[in-house]
C-alpha cells in the first residue's frame, strides 16, 4: 500500500521510499524514513497533511504514491 | 594581542522553524540588519554584540534540513560553511523534535568547524515529556551545549558565554565515527591530517573503485550507505541522551489545526483574517500617511522656506530645497507607516505559525493557476497598494515563485488608479461604476497573461513537488515582532527609500529647469512630452498636455490629475499663503491628534476606507472633458492601469528581484499598455 491510500486518521510504518533520488533526500531529511511511523491527519486538494512525532509535515500527493507503508 | 583578534565570526546554523530569527533577534537586538546573499534572493540577516571583549558577528544562515546541496537555501548554506568558513557554529535545534535535527548536526560535524550546540524550544519540550542530558551530550560530542528558550531570552547569556569559551579553549568537536568499513576506506584516502571527514567523503565519491567497494560491502549505493550513517549516529545519540516520558496532553495545534485547516471553516477564517489585515494596514495608516504628507509640504516646506529667503538664496535653490528635497522625503516617508503596520502583521502571521498553513489550505485554488499557495496574500493586498505586496512575497521561499508573483501584483488595481479612474469614468461615462469594475477585471486578466508567459519562458518550472512543514502554533513575543519590524523597516528606507528620494528629485528638476521657466510647456518635461506625442497618438492621446502629465505620474498614479491641473490650468505651484510657525505648528500637533483618532476609528468601522474617493478637480474635469473623448479616456485610463507608473512599485521591485527584473518589467508593463490601449482604441474607433 502506498501512503496516498491510507485513510485519514490511520497510523502506518514506512516501509519503502521511491522515485527521485532527489526527492527521497529531501523527505528524508525532513524525518520521513523507513521504519518511522506517521498519522495521516488531512488531505486535502492535491496534498496530505502527516503527522510524525512532533512535527507536521504536508507533502503532495505524487510523492505520497512513492512512499510505500504498512 | 591586537584588536581585529578580538573578532569572533559565528554563523547560525539550523532547520526551518527552529527560531533561529527569535535567537538572532536576542543576541544581536538593534544591530541587525537584513540584505541578500550575492546574486540571489534569499534574504541574509546579520548582526554583531560585545562580550567579554569581543566583538561576535552573527551570520544566519537559511534554514535547512540537510547540506546536501538541493535547494538554492542548501547551495547557499553549504558555500558559505565550505568556502568561507566562520570562526563557530552555532547549531540550533528545536528540541522537540531533536532527532531529525540531529541529522543536520552530523553533517554539520564533519566540516571540522568549532560548534556550540543549541537546544532551543526546551520549555515546548518539557510539556512534552523530552528531557535531554546535556552532560552526557557535551561529553559524547566534544562541545559546549545552551538549553534555551528563543520566546523569553532565556539561555541567551550562556551562548555567548559558551561562544567565548569554545574561542579561548579552542574546543572542537569529536570526530565523528561511523561504521567500520567506512571509517577505513575513508582513513585510507586520508593524505593529511588537516583533512575533514567532509573532504574525505567528497573524495570518496569521486572515486570510482570505492564506490565500486561499498555498494559490494554493503549492498547499497555508496551515496545511501552515507547518509544511513548519519541517520544512525542521529538515532543513537539521541536514544543515548534523551529520556522520554511519554505525556498525553491535548495539544493546541491539534486543536487549532481541527478549525483553522479545515476545508470550509478554514477558508472562511482565511478571508476573515485577509479582511482584517487589509483594513488595519490600509485603513489604520492612511490617516497617519496623509498627516505627514500635510506635515512636510504645509509645515516643513513652508518654514524651510522662509528660513532659506532669510539667507538670501535664489528663487530657484529656495524652491529646489522647500519643494524637491522636503517633496521626496515626505514621499518616500509617506509609505513608512504602510511598509511598518504591513511587516508587523506578516511577521505575526508567520511567527505564530499561520502562514504556510495558508500554503496548504489554498494550495486546492491556487496550483491550478499554476502559483504557490502562499501567493494569494501578496496578490490581495496588491488592491490595497502594489508597494507592500511585493515585499509580502519575502515570504516565498522559491525563487520562481515569488518572481512570478511579483510580476502580477503591479496589475491589481490599487486606490490609486482608482483617483483616477473614477474622475475619468465619471467626466466621460454614464455608467462609471461599470467601467471601473471592467478595469478591475482586465487588470486581474492582464496579471494571469503576464504569469502564463512567465511560465512559458524565462520562469519555467514546476510545482508537482510541495513538501513544507508546518510548524506548531506559537504566540511571538512583541519585543520579537518590533525587532523585526525595525530591521526591515530600516532596510525599505535604505535600499527603496534612497532609489524613491533619487528619482523625486530627476523629476522636479525635469519640470521646473531650464532656470526660469515659467509655463510647464517650456520646461524639459515639456518638451519630452510633446516629443513622445508620436508614441501616444495611436492609443488616441494627442494632446502633448496628457502627456506631458504622464511624466511627474510616474511618481505615482494619481499625480496625473494634480499634474494635469498644474499644466491645464497653468495655476502655478507657488502659494503666496500667509505662514505664521507658531499657528501652522499648533494646526499639526492637533492634525496628528486627529489623524490618531480617525485611525482608530476606522478599526472599528467595518467597511474598507480604502476605496473611498473624494471629489476633486472640478475645475479640471471641464477642460479635460474639451480635449479629450470617451475612447481616448477610456483608451487612458486602460494605459494608466498596465502601464506601472509607480515609482515605489518600480523601487521595491528593484529591491526583492534586481535591477533587471525590475526595469525589464517596467519596459513589459509600457508595452502592454500600449497594446492594451491601441487595441481597445482601434476597436472602439471601428464601431
Amino acid at each position: 500500500m502506498n501512503l496516498e491510500d491510507v485513510k485519514v486518521g490511520a497510523k502506518v510504518m514506512i516501509r519503502d521510499l521511491k522515485g527521485k533520488e532527489e526527492v527521497i533526500r529531501r523527505v528524508e531529511a525532513m524525518g520521513l524514513r523507513r521504519g518511522r511511523s506517521v498519522e495521516v491527519l488531512q488531505k486535502l486538494g492535491r496534498t496530505i497533511l502527516l503527522k510524525l512525532n512532533n512535527s507536521r509535515i504536508v507533502i503532495s500527493k505524487d510523492i505520497a504514491r512513492n512512499i510505500y507503508v504498512e | 594581542m591586537k584588536s581585529e583578534e578580538k573578532n569572533i565570526k559565528v554563523a547560525l546554523v539550523g532547520n526551518p522553524n527552529v527560531g533561529k530569527t527569535s535567537l538572532l533577534n536576542h543576541l544581536a537586538g538593534t544591530t541587525l540588519r537584513v540584505g541578500n546573499w550575492p546574486g540571489v534572493t534569499v534574504e541574509k540577516k546579520e548582526g554583531k554584540t560585545f562580550y567579554n571583549g569581543y566583538t561576535i558577528y552573527f551570520i544566519d544562515l537559511p534554514g535547512i534540513y540537510t547540506l546536501e546541496p538541493l535547494s538554492e537555501d542548501e547551495y547557499i548554506a553549504y558555500r558559505f560553511l565550505t568556502e568561507e568558513p566562520p570562526d563557530m557554529i552555532l547549531n540550533v535545534i528545536e528540541t522537540p523534535n531533536m532527532e531529525r535535527d540531529l541529522f543536520l548536526t552530523a553533517e554539520l560535524l564533519e566540516l571540522g568547524i568549532p560548534m556550540v550546540l543549541v537546544l532551543n524550544m526546551i520549555d515546548e519540550a518539557q510539556k512534552l515529556g523530552v528531557d535531554v542530558d546535556t552532560e552526557r551530550l557535551e561529553e559524547l560530542l566534544g562541545l559546549k551545549v545552551v538549553k534555551t528558550n528563543g520566546r523569553t531570552g532565556v539561555g541567551i547569556k550562556d551562548i555567548l558565554t559558551a561562544i567565548v569559551e569554545t574561542y579561548e579553549k579552542k574546543i572542537t568537536p569529536k570526530e565523528i565515527r561511523y561504521s567500520e568499513d567506512l571509517e577505513r576506506l575513508l582513513t585510507s584516502l586520508r593524505e593529511s591530517v588537516k583533512e575533514t571527514k567532509q573532504q574525505l567523503i567528497k573524495k570518496l565519491l569521486a572515486h570510482k573503485e570505492y564506490l565500486h567497494e561499498i555498494e559490494r560491502l554493503y549492498g547499497k549505493p555508496a551515496q545511501q550507505v552515507i547518509r544511513e550513517n548519519r541517520f544512525a549516529f542521529a538515532h543513537g545519540l539521541y536514544n543515548e541522551v534523551v529520556k522520554r516520558k511519554p505525556i498525553t496532553s491535548t495539544d493546541i495545534t491539534t486543536l487549532l489545526d481541527r478549525f483553522l485547516l479545515h476545508p470550509y471553516i478554514g477558508t472562511v477564517v482565511f478571508f476573515l483574517i485577509m479582511f482584517i489585515l487589509f483594513k488595519v494596514s490600509f485603513d489604520f495608516s492612511k490617516p497617519f500617511m496623509d498627516w505627514l504628507d500635510g506635515f512636510l509640504n504645509d509645515f516643513v516646506s513652508p518654514a524651510l522656506g522662509l528660513a532659506l529667503i532669510e539667507l538670501g538664496m535664489p528663487d530657484l535653490v529656495l524652491r529646489f530645497f522647500s519643494e524637491a528635497v522636503i517633496g521626496g522625503v515626505g514621499f518616500v516617508l509617506t509609505f513608512t507607516p504602510l511598509i511598518a503596520v504591513i511587516y508587523l502583521l506578516l511577521s505575526f502571521l508567520e511567527f505564530t505559525g499561520y502562514l504556510p498553513r495558508i500554503a496548504f489550505l489554498m494550495d486546492r485554488v491556487m496550483h491550478r493557476l499554476g502559483l504557490h499557495g502562499k501567493s494569494l496574500i501578496p496578490l490581495l493586498l496588491g488592491f490595497g497598494c502594489n508597494v507592500p505586496a511585493i515585499v509580502a512575497t519575502r515570504t516565498m521561499e522559491s525563487k520562481r515563485d515569488k518572481l512570478l508573483v511579483i510580476a502580477m501584483i503591479p496589475f491589481m488595481s490599487c486606490p490609486a488608479r482608482l483617483v483616477v479612474f473614477s474622475f475619468f469614468a465619471i467626466t466621460f461615462f454614464k455608467n462609471p461604476a461599470l467601467v471601473i469594475f471592467s478595469l478591475y477585471i482586465l487588470g486581474i486578466v492582464i496579471a494571469l497573461i503576464t504569469a502564463i508567459i512567465l511560465r512559458k519562458t524565462i520562469l519555467r518550472g514546476s510545482l508537482e513537488h510541495f513538501v513544507m512543514e508546518l510548524p506548531p502554533y506559537r504566540l511571538p513575543t512583541l519585543r520579537l515582532l518590533f525587532g523585526v519590524v525595525w530591521v526591515y523597516l530600516k532596510d525599505f528606507l535604505y535600499r527603496a527609500g534612497t532609489l524613491i528620494f533619487a528619482v523625486s528629485i530627476l523629476i522636479w528638476l525635469s519640470m521646473n529647469l531650464p532656470p526660469g521657466v515659467e509655463k510647464p510647456e517650456d520646461s524639459i518635461a515639456g518638451k519630452v512630452g510633446k516629443a513622445l506625442i508620436p508614441i501616444f497618438e495611436p492609443i488616441g492621446i494627442k494632446d502633448w498636455r496628457v502627456s506631458t502629465s504622464l511624466i511627474p505620474a510616474f511618481l505615482a498614479r494619481e499625480i496625473v490629475l494634480s499634474s494635469m491641473a498644474t499644466i491645464y490650468l497653468a495655476e502655478g505651484t507657488k502659494k503666496k499663503e500667509e505662514f505664521s510657525l507658531s499657528e501652522s505648528a499648533k494646526e499639526q500637533l492637533f492634525g496628528l491628534l486627529s489623524a490618531t483618532k480617525e485611525a482608530f476609528y476606522s478599526l472599528i468601522n467595518p467597511l474598507p476606507r480604502t476605496f473611498e474617493v473624494s471629489e476633486e478637480y472640478s475645475n479640471l474635469r471641464s477642460v479635460v472633458s474639451k480635449s479629450m473623448d470617451e475612447l481616448s479616456a477610456l483608451s487612458f485610463m486602460i494605459f494608466i492601469l498596465i502601464y506601472t507608473s509607480c515609482l515605489g512599485t518600480i523601487s521595491v521591485m528593484w529591491r526583492e528581484a534586481g535591477k533587471k527584473f525590475a526595469l525589464g518589467f517596467l519596459i513589459y508593463s509600457f508595452l502592454m499598455a500600449w497594446l492594451s490601449a491601441f487595441i481597445v482604441y482601434k476597436v472602439g474607433s471601428m464601431l
